[in-house]
């Protein structure tokens, strides 16, 4: 058996712009030197697919490690880091089953599909208003489709779109591990605090105000019914536009970076909607912005190399569907793949932290992309795009783009 | 033990023994059966463990419960006798229950 002192692991530099500009190359260089585990200086790396697939579903051998993070960023007793600390899916064992329990009914496939008509006036509303200017940056376009679809489900006032949007943009850089990031961090932690403390107390002085079937009345109804108290379904809310925000976004904007790269494809987007599912789902193996944070809850031995209790591990979903050693071509982008199941994408995760929201996810990515295609017509990148940190919610920061507008198509 | 036979789509047949107390889903997965992926490890959430229980077993495993109806509502599948089998409590009364597996879980 080998520790990991033993075993001279290759260092990457995450935390380095170069670095979040082309993670999978470094990567590929570590995986010469060791082929599943690297170090860095926020934690050990577990970034190849296999060992992903064998290790994360493992919940009782790792713990979510966003105390980790808070303890790294020195953020300990504010407002924000008690929130990291305590959001859903770092609660204990057993006050994470019954909260999650409580509430993943209403994040079923099925609630999801109820949402779709909501869903697709959103992107109308959106593409009615953007697509008329011919170019635009596609990152910040696309940042109003999943917060639009947000503010809808918890009846929130559509003039706070723009101030809470800046704040889950810094929010969504809080886990890029830049300290010089924390006073911008708690601002926007409290505006988001404050907003959905007025919606639950708005709500609950008068529970006809608002729509009877939302995402809110359905959550302060299954709180008050479940005995869940006022910190943790405030915390929950938050946690769902943290969580629902910037993934969707980013995962929207690098597929068109994709699409924008076989013309063919964004065509057979406009009129073939089961064909966008396709084009999504290659899309999360090619990119998707998640590395998941772990704890070792007990040594474990793993390809004979021990980790030992209390180590701090990522799992770099995010490039993990890049993986040269499970794919064939695996910088093609190829909606028609067929695909093993161990060869599934792990983007929202693996078991009992499975991502709640995926399926909610799933459906507003489909439906934008069918009608963003049928509207944007023939984009092109017309300037360059950036990224984002690498730790924390990774992705493409800007998209010029241009496009011919087009009215949306009918439906036969 | 239990004796379990996991049917693949292409008819391949599986049988093995299951300890009463755990998951059908577990039950596949712990020996090796091919076709149940779990994802979410047996918490109703990802509905990658799907079966299709054979008569005359459909009264003896129950009927699926509402989130796991609500779950399986990620794909259209009109197939009768359609549950998720981390939901499916493996017991005595099941021994030689017989369940079919879909050609792909996604």
């Amino acid at each position: 058996m080998q520790t990991l002192a033993d075993l001279d692991l290759p260092f990457l530099p995450v935390e380095e712009p170069a670095f979040a500009a082309e993670p999978v190359r470094y990567f590929r260089e570590a995986r010469t030197k060791h082929p599943w585990l690297a170090r860095s200086n926020v934690g050990f790396m577990i970034h190849e697919l296999t060992a992903i697939r064998e290790l994360l579903g493992q919940d009782d051998r790792f713990r979510p490690a966003y105390d980790g993070i808070v303890d790294q960023m020195g953020a300990h007793g504010t407002p924000w880091g008690r929130f990291t600390e305590q959001q859903l899916i770092s609660l204990p064992v057993a006050q994470h089953r019954l909260l999650r329990d409580a509430f993943a009914a209403k994040f079923t496939p099925r609630f999801a599909n109820q949402l779709r008509p909501m869903m697709q006036a959103t992107i109308t509303r959106l593409l009615d208003e953007w697509a008329p200017k011919g170019g635009f940056d596609f990152e910040e376009f696309a940042s109003y489709f999943p917060i639009s679809n947000m503010f809808t489900l918890v009846g929130a006032p559509i003039e706070e779109i723009p101030g809470i949007r800046s704040s889950l943009e810094t929010l969504g850089l809080a886990f890029s591990m830049d300290k010089s990031r924390l006073p911008a961090i708690h601002e926007a932690y409290d505006r988001l605090e404050d907003l959905v403390q007025r919606l639950i107390a708005q709500r609950r002085a008068d529970p006809e105000g608002g729509n009877p079937d939302d995402l809110l009345h359905l959550l302060i109804k299954t709180a008050d019914e479940g005995g869940v108290d006022q910190r943790q379904l405030a915390d929950l809310i938050i946690f769902f536009f943290v969580a629902g925000y910037d993934t969707s976004k980013n995962v929207l904007t690098h597929t068109m970076r994709l699409l924008m790269q076989h013309p063919e494809m964004y065509e057979r987007c406009a009129t073939d909607f089961e064909y966008c599912r396709k084009v999504l789902d290659e899309g999360l193996r090619y990119f998707n912005p998640g590395s998941v944070p772990r704890f070792t809850n007990e040594d474990i031995v793993f390809r004979d190399v021990l980790l030992p209790k209390d180590t701090m591990v990522w799992f770099n979903l995010n490039i993990s569907g890049r993986d040269e050693g499970v794919f064939e071509d695996p910088d093609d982008f190829n909606p028609d793949r067929q695909l093993q199941p161990n060869q599934r994408h792990v983007a929202f995760s693996l078991g009992k932290h499975m991502c709640l929201g995926q399926y909610i996810a799933r459906a507003q990515l489909q439906e934008a992309l069918h009608q963003i295609a049928q509207r944007l017509r023939n984009p092109r990148l017309t300037g360059e795009f950036g990224w984002r940190p690498y730790p924390g919610a990774w992705g493409l920061k800007g998209l010029p783009i241009a496009f011919t507008p087009a009215d949306k198509r009918l439906e036969a | 033990m239990v004796q379990v036979t996991y049917v693949e789509a292409d008819g391949t047949r599986h049988t093995v023994e299951v300890k009463p107390g755990s998951s059908l889903m577990q039950g596949a997965v712990w020996n090796g059966v091919p076709g149940i992926v779990a994802e979410c490890g047996g918490n109703c959430a990802c509905g990658t463990c799907r079966v299709y229980v054979e008569e005359p077993w459909r009264a003896p495993t129950g009927e699926a419960s509402d989130m796991e109806e609500a779950t399986m509502e990620i794909r259209e599948d009109e197939r009768a006798g359609k549950r998720l089998s981390c939901q499916i409590k493996v017991t005595e009364a099941l021994d030689g229950l017989v369940v079919h597996m879909p050609p792909s879980q996604f």
